[in-house]
């Protein structure tokens, strides 16, 4: 920068040199940044859920509801609709994968708040390799745990735990919430931690000292002080696995169909952009709700914990 | 829940506890807490094991019955012109939008952490949408309006401009979290000392938010390299490592499956490991100011 012409860095200065344009500097790019390329994409989408497609995938300007309608409509009544089972499978799979993920994160994340040093070092590097290393492969890994024929099955089987193979180990809703698990569970451990991290453990001490048992202590101090870190992990367990596409394709087989796999094959078989935009929107409806239901009890200032 | 405070430290020993009873049961809650904490790193490590295992395998789908180890599968991975191509276009995309995420994202915690403006809040939920939205809505949102608003083809180009987006909120959060603990009296004693805003910046500032600008950096590099089911939609004819090995296994080649994601774990840790003790990343990931060596 020194090496720069004396205008360049002259007209620099003058740039920085109100407010105004300070804010414009820093703000300006992000700002023209994210409205085109997230602002005006969402926009379109929820526009395009109105409307309809012709055969040549062109969108005819009308506003209709029929995307909407059309995903509730089949055999039967609108709870047996693929659509809306799918729905549902994914938001049970999403809250079972977000409860499992807080269970097995928050012992460890009160570990790595309590002792630092050599195994703290060693230990986040062990959590935040798998979380670094390619959601694919990590996904892919358990398609070669599942399955019929799998390592888990196979191991059992030659170890002659078992005669034939499991049909809890096959691919199905088992290994999905297990992949997901895998997939999303470092996201909770670091809110979990960064909460952790901040509480003054004397307050535990005080507590204990003052009688109360180790399952009160729990419940009444360390809880309500992690509850930041609960529900911004939560959050960002949630809403990624309820709109999960890789693992529930990998480790459910065909057997399993989530939402997203529900709006990826509609879009690219058919280039349905109507239908799709439309399902996507329950996603979306999904996520404002989980951010809105977040804000609540977490200002946003918290909720950055990863 | 069984596992929780089991190092509450000197704890004052109550003659109403029997003392054995009591000091015992603190170190069963201790060695619980091990045990679980143990158990979860197994459960982290066993499938990718399993999967390296493999990849020097001459069985290269399960453990048994084991034919002995060959490293063909590397030998025919590396021999893949298809699939190094592949990894050199995604190595490519990973860093032209971890650049344009990185420098975005930190001219943008200047505003959030320096200055007010309207609707700040509302901007930073924006902020950290692209990484909490779920893949396949942001790819399908980016793909009808790429091709059917914009009518662009897509392919490189909208590759990178889709993980800009998708990485900023990574840098945002690492360099904000950095700048709120900043001490902004540096800034003002070398302003005082006659510097000027360009000469403050660099050599006062940069430096003191280099650390976490790598770690943003290497986040939203990592985030665009590892990521599938956007890249998915918007690349288009194009594709990039992640679509070639999803391609691979839909046909069934594992073998060169194995030693690719082998081959990039390996890679990863090496990267992690330097980052983690040269720029001491752990703290900006783990969203702490604690030093990791105390």
């Amino acid at each position: 920068m020194a090496t720069e012409p004396k205008s360049t860095r002259q007209r620099l200065l003058r740039a920085l040199s109100t407010d105004d344009r300070k804010l414009g500097v820093t703000l300006g790019p992000s700002t023209v940044w994210l409205a085109m390329l997230l602002l005006a994409p969402l926009t379109f989408m929820v526009t395009v859920s109105f409307l309809s497609v012709d055969e040549s995938y062109n969108i005819v300007w009308e506003p209709t509801l029929s995307n909407y309608t059309s995903l509730f409509e089949g055999q039967g009544a609108f709870w047996q609709t693929s659509f809306f089972e799918s729905l549902i499978l994914s938001y049970q799979i999403a809250a079972v994968t977000t409860v499992l993920c807080l269970v097995l994160a928050f012992p460890l994340a009160y570990l790595l708040a309590r002792r630092g040093g050599r195994t703290f070092k060693v230990v986040i590097f062990l959590v935040l390799l798998p979380f670094f290393t390619m959601y694919l492969v990590r996904a892919y890994s358990w398609l070669l745990m599942f399955g019929p024929s799998g390592v888990i099955n196979d191991t059992l089987l030659t170890v002659g735990v078992i005669d034939q193979p499991l049909t809890l180990f096959n691919y199905g809703k088992l290994a999905i919430v297990v992949g997901l698990t895998h997939a999303y569970f470092p996201y909770m451990l670091l809110s979990l931690y960064a909460s952790l991290d901040g509480i003054d453990f004397s307050l535990v001490e005080a507590a204990r000292d003052l009688g109360a048992s180790r399952t009160a202590t729990l419940r009444d101090v360390i809880l309500p002080l992690t509850l930041p870190g609960i529900i911004s992990g939560s959050l960002f367990v949630f809403v990624p696995s309820l709109g999960a596409f890789i693992t529930p394709r990998f480790l459910g087989q065909g057997k399993i169909q989530m939402i997203g796999q529900l709006i990826e094959k509609r879009i690219n078989s058919l280039y349905a952009i109507d239908y799709g935009s439309a399902a996507s929107m329950f996603i979306v409806i999904s996520v404002v709700l989980a951010f809105a239901l977040a804000f609540r009890y977490v200002s946003i200032e918290e909720l950055g914990g990863v | 829940m069984a596992t929780e405070t089991a190092e509450t430290g000197t704890e004052s020993t109550t003659g109403l506890h029997a003392v054995l009873g009591h000091e015992r049961q603190s170190a069963l809650l201790g060695y619980a807490l091990y045990g679980v904490a143990g158990l979860l790193l197994v459960f982290l490590w066993i499938p990718l094991l399993v999967m390296i295992f493999l990849s020097f395998a001459q069985n290269s789908s399960t453990l048994f019955p084991f034919r002995g180890f060959t490293l063909e599968h590397y030998v025919a991975t590396l021999a893949d012109a298809g699939l190094m191509g592949s990894l050199a276009y995604s190595v490519q995309i990973a860093t032209i939008s971890a650049v344009i995420a990185t420098t975005l994202g930190v001219l943008a915690s200047f505003a959030l952490a320096r200055y007010e403006f309207p609707y700040k809040e509302l901007y930073r939920t924006f902020g950290i949408l692209p990484m909490v939205i779920p893949g396949v809505v942001l790819g399908i949102a980016l793909l009808i309006f790429f091709q059917t608003l914009l009518g662009l083809s897509t392919g490189f180009w909208t590759i990178v401009a889709t993980h800009s987006v998708y990485g900023f909120p990574f840098v945002l959060l690492i360099v904000t979290a950095r700048m709120y603990t900043f001490d902004t009296a540096l800034e003002e004693a070398a302003r005082d000392l006659g510097a000027d805003p360009l000469t403050v910046f660099r050599d006062v500032t940069f430096p003191v938010l280099a650390p976490a600008i790598g770690a943003g950096f290497l986040f939203a590099w990592i985030r665009s390299f590892e990521d599938f089911i956007r890249a998915f939609f918007v690349s288009g004819i194009e594709n990039p490592l992640t679509v070639s090995m999803f391609a691979m296994i839909k046909y069934g080649t594992a073998p060169k499956m194995n030693a690719i994601s082998s081959l990039i774990v390996l890679v990863i840790a090496v990267v992690l490991a330097v980052a983690m003790n040269v720029g001491n990343v752990t703290q900006y990931v783990a969203g702490t100011e604690e030093s990791a060596d105390e």
